[in-house]
């Protein structure tokens, strides 16, 4: 698979140059991701995932204090050669989805707001009208094209806005925090259709989220912390980093959390299992083993 | 122990005699007990966040009673003082009601309207700041320099700082890290063990439930499902799960073990009771 | 709050419902126009039927139509009670006489007439409008019929951007309000005690957080629209196009000839003439 985002020694902070603070938001990130894969981006609260992400769309204030490299699709965006046109052409590329429903919908009728993009696109009405009902039906919202979006839930008004996303036909959609204002349904819910999007569309995932449960499905899971990024791996190497992972500020998933603790009191497992089922059949087949 | 408050029977329509009329509860009836933590689950439109608003007399019940130390609080004859302060209530994303200019002030407002004086006023905003696990070098700042973790906690401590005999709170880690949730529990637990008061905390995470309440109230389409002590509600996960619910995860590896023959209490929702019963299980040691 | 509506948009399928809205704001302002140049009877009487058919046209129930006219009740009996007591007829006997107070004809068909023009006009514009065209609608089409002013380099499109964008907040932002007014509450603040000053200042830990969140959903909307391709009308197509049907044409033809007769009714002087 080929590289699609390449990040190289990348280093950011808010604010001036005169009164620019030691601490740095980022401070020499290096990130591959490569085309169609799936990747979750750990941190707790202030480790700078939501700072790298909005980067990757230029869409950050004090862009000038960036430095380093961001290839996306060849083009190094953090280039001074940079332009509006050439902006345009990468947030056509990579999508975004952000926290709050609410304030990412703008129109009054769903099927508009879907619409939304791909009129910015300057496309034909047909072509649109295409794309607004394949995404609608992507997300399973489209008996709710007519609605208003204030009518919906907080899960459905997210699906919208992810249809929003795809009616552009993006090659990368980016989750920022996405399910962080959602209950459990509706997260699942936006899980469930990245994941879609990641394996029946082929669209480059990635997700910003510090619910570990999230990431368990991804190909890669990178946790990030004071801006570099702490540990780096598939979900259960990264899951059986008790130690590294608490040192990030972050906590194991619970069934993890109890295998943990069955180690420690002399049972022998050297698997991790991070949802409930493989956690089960770990124990039965460890405990089979200490029976015998 | 003896019972804090009590609904009897509470029936509540949004929208009375509208077109829009929703039935939000259904003859709703629980008791909450002196010095507890009581969760309350359920699913969005489960009926959750109109019973926050009933405890505190913000809405008032279409039907029904609702019993503060056994007095009705919309009768006439009630007497027990401004229900607002008794019963403190801590709606969702409760950071974005922060005012004022410092977190002093802010913290200060309900005690201050309340009617204490001065000196009351800060003692009650120093203890408000401890049980949220802050020091009062943040009492200067302005509420919205702070992170989101801190702003949540300086908006709890508003409501604590009243020093209400029942804390309510809906969501009350809703989007924060597993640190900023710990924060928050722990802030919660402390304040309990120091005031006595009842708890009520409203949340759709099984998981905080199961650790942190000692009874569990699990509301289904605006009817009360299952009530009680923690344990006893989570060992009818059957008909949690039959309702779509949620259980904890911990519990869902127990009925698991369980269901391939291991001989385990699947009632357990907790990873150290868990622990104890696998080591049983297993006779490990 | 959550069911707040918007204009009084009335969901049904209808002739009226169906027709292009830049033809509906066409056919409005002609008709405002027409309720205006009206002079006699029979002008009127062509006013009134029309009001009849669009009402029949839209299918918008009398009651609800009826129920919108309560908020105008009171202007309406004012301005008859000043055209009937306050006309004066030179030469002419008074019909009925009380202290201060005459009538004569002429008042009574200028009451008349203004009643009819008054409830003609709003019921008119509400049928074309408000009653059958959703608030978005009307926005894009005006967006739509003033297009041409953009060389002039007026904003048309950002102007009908805000506006689909204030329609698009109001219920957010009714429903964030009616939040933090519950969060104050419980924090024992009060809205309705004391004198005025206390009460514009009771109003502080409202507005300031209120403030706060819409800025803070400015800012997040602004981000979220950039993310998504937008900058300005420049380039920009639309999914749903306007068009204009065989019907829109014929009742665009119909009412300018409305307009014509009622114009040339004036001068006919086919019944009573103020």
């Amino acid at each position: 698979m080929a590289e699609f985002i390449e990040i190289k020694n990348l280093h950011f902070s808010y604010g001036k140059e005169e009164s620019k603070q030691q601490d740095d938001v980022l401070c020499g990130v290096d990130l591959t991701v490569r085309k169609g894969e799936y990747v979750a981006i750990l941190g707790r609260n202030g480790s700078g995932k939501s700072t790298l992400a909005k980067l990757l769309n230029l869409v950050i204030d004090d862009l000038e204090n960036a430095s380093g490299e961001i290839l996306v699709d060849g083009v190094n965006i953090l280039s001074d050669d940079m332009t509006e046109d050439m902006a345009f052409e990468l947030r056509k590329k990579v999508g975004m989805v952000f926290q709050n429903p609410d304030n990412q919908l703008v129109a009054t009728v769903v099927e508009e707001d879907v619409a939304f993009g791909p009129e910015n696109l300057g496309l034909d009405p047909k072509e649109i009208r295409r794309r607004v009902d394949e995404a609608l039906d992507t997300v399973g919202m489209s008996e709710f094209a007519k609605r208003e979006p204030h009518r919906l839930s907080g899960g459905q008004k997210q699906r919208v806005a992810i249809a929003g996303v795809i009616a552009m036909m993006p090659d990368c959609i980016i989750f920022d925090e996405s399910t962080a204002m959602l209950d459990p349904v509706g997260r699942k819910d936006i899980v469930a259709t990245m994941e879609k999007l990641n394996r029946e569309h082929g669209i480059t995932v990635l997700t910003i989220t510090h619910y570990m449960e999230e990431a368990v499905r991804a190909d890669r899971v990178v946790v990030l912390n004071h801006g570099k990024i702490a540990i780096e791996g598939t979900p259960e190497q990264v899951f059986s980093d008790a130690g590294a992972l608490r040192a990030a500020g972050l906590e194991l998933p619970q069934c993890a959390q109890l295998i943990e603790e069955l180690i420690k009191s002399g049972m022998s497992i050297k698997e991790c299992g991070i949802t409930p089922e493989d956690c089960a059949r770990i124990i039965l087949l460890a405990g089979g083993a200490t029976c015998q | 122990m003896s019972i804090k408050l009590e609904l009897q029977n509470v029936t509540y329509y949004y929208g009375k005699g509208t077109a829009f009329e929703v039935k939000a509860l259904d003859n709703v009836s629980f008791a909450v007990k002196e010095r507890s933590i009581t969760g309350l689950i359920g699913h969005t439109g489960s009926g959750k966040s109109t019973l926050a608003q009933l405890f505190n007399g913000l809405e008032k019940p279409t039907e029904g009673k609702v019993l503060l130390d056994g007095a009705d609080i919309w009768d006439k004859k009630y007497k027990g003082g401004r229900l607002c302060f008794r019963v403190g209530l801590v709606m969702q994303y409760p950071e974005y009601q922060l005012f004022e200019e410092t977190v002093f002030n802010d913290i200060a407002f309900g005690p201050r309207n309340k009617g204490m004086s001065e000196d009351e006023v800060k003692q009650l905003v120093m203890d408000a700041v401890s049980f949220v696990g802050m020091t009062p070098e943040i009492l200067e700042q302005s509420p919205f320099d702070l992170s989101g973790g801190q702003k949540r906690r300086v908006a709890i401590a508003g409501i604590m700082a009243m020093q209400p005999e029942v804390l309510v709170l809906d969501e009350p880690a809703a989007g924060l890290d597993p640190a900023g949730r710990a924060d928050i529990f722990a802030g919660i637990k402390r304040y309990r063990d120091t005031t006595g008061a009842s708890v009520i905390i409203i949340s759709h995470s099984m998981e905080d439930m199961a650790e942190y309440c000692d009874d569990v109230i699990v509301m289904h389409k605006g009817k009360v499902m299952l009530t009680g002590p923690k344990d006893s509600v989570f060992a009818d996960s059957d008909k949690l799960v039959a309702a779509g619910l949620d259980i904890p995860q911990i519990t869902r590896v127990m009925r698991l073990l369980k269901e391939n023959g291991l001989d385990v209490d699947a009632s357990v929702c907790t990873k150290d009771q868990a622990v104890a019963e696998l080591i049983r299980a297993f006779k490990l040691k | 709050m959550k069911n707040i509506a918007l204009g009084q948009y009335y969901p049904a399928r209808s002739p009226l419902h169906r027709m292009d809205p830049r033809i509906k704001l066409i056919i409005a302002v002609l008709y405002i126009v027409a309720a205006f140049l009206c002079k006699n009877l029979l002008g009127f009487a062509l006013l009134a039927a029309s009001v009849v058919l669009l009402v029949i046209l839209s299918r918008v129930p009398l009651k609800t139509v009826l129920g919108s006219l309560k908020m105008v009740v009171f202007i309406l009996v004012l301005t008859v009670a000043i055209n009937i007591f306050l006309t004066k007829e030179e030469g002419a006997e008074p019909l009925w006489s009380f202290w201060i107070f005459e009538v004569y004809t002429k008042g009574l068909y200028s009451a008349l007439f203004i009643a009819l023009r008054i409830l003609s006009m709003i019921i008119g514009t509400c049928m074309l409008l408000t009653y059958t065209t959703t608030p978005i609608a009307l926005t894009d089409a005006l967006e739509r019929l003033l297009s041409p002013l953009r060389h002039l380099k007026l904003p048309v499109h950002e102007f009908s951007m805000m506006m689909s964008i204030a329609l698009r907040f109001i219920p957010t932002i009714m429903e964030e309000a009616e939040k933090i007014m519950a969060a104050q509450k419980a924090r024992g603040a009060g809205f309705t005690e004391g004198n005025l000053i206390k009460r514009i200042k009771s109003l502080i830990p409202i507005l300031i957080p209120l403030f706060a969140s819409v800025f803070r959903r400015a800012f997040e909307l602004a981000t979220a629209m950039t993310c998504r391709c937008y900058r300005g009308g420049d380039g920009r197509t639309r999914m749903t196009t306007m068009r204009m049907h065989a019907m829109d044409i014929i009742v665009l033809i119909v009412s300018v000839a409305a307009l014509a007769g009622i114009v040339s009714c004036n001068y006919w002087n086919i019944g009573y003439t103020l």
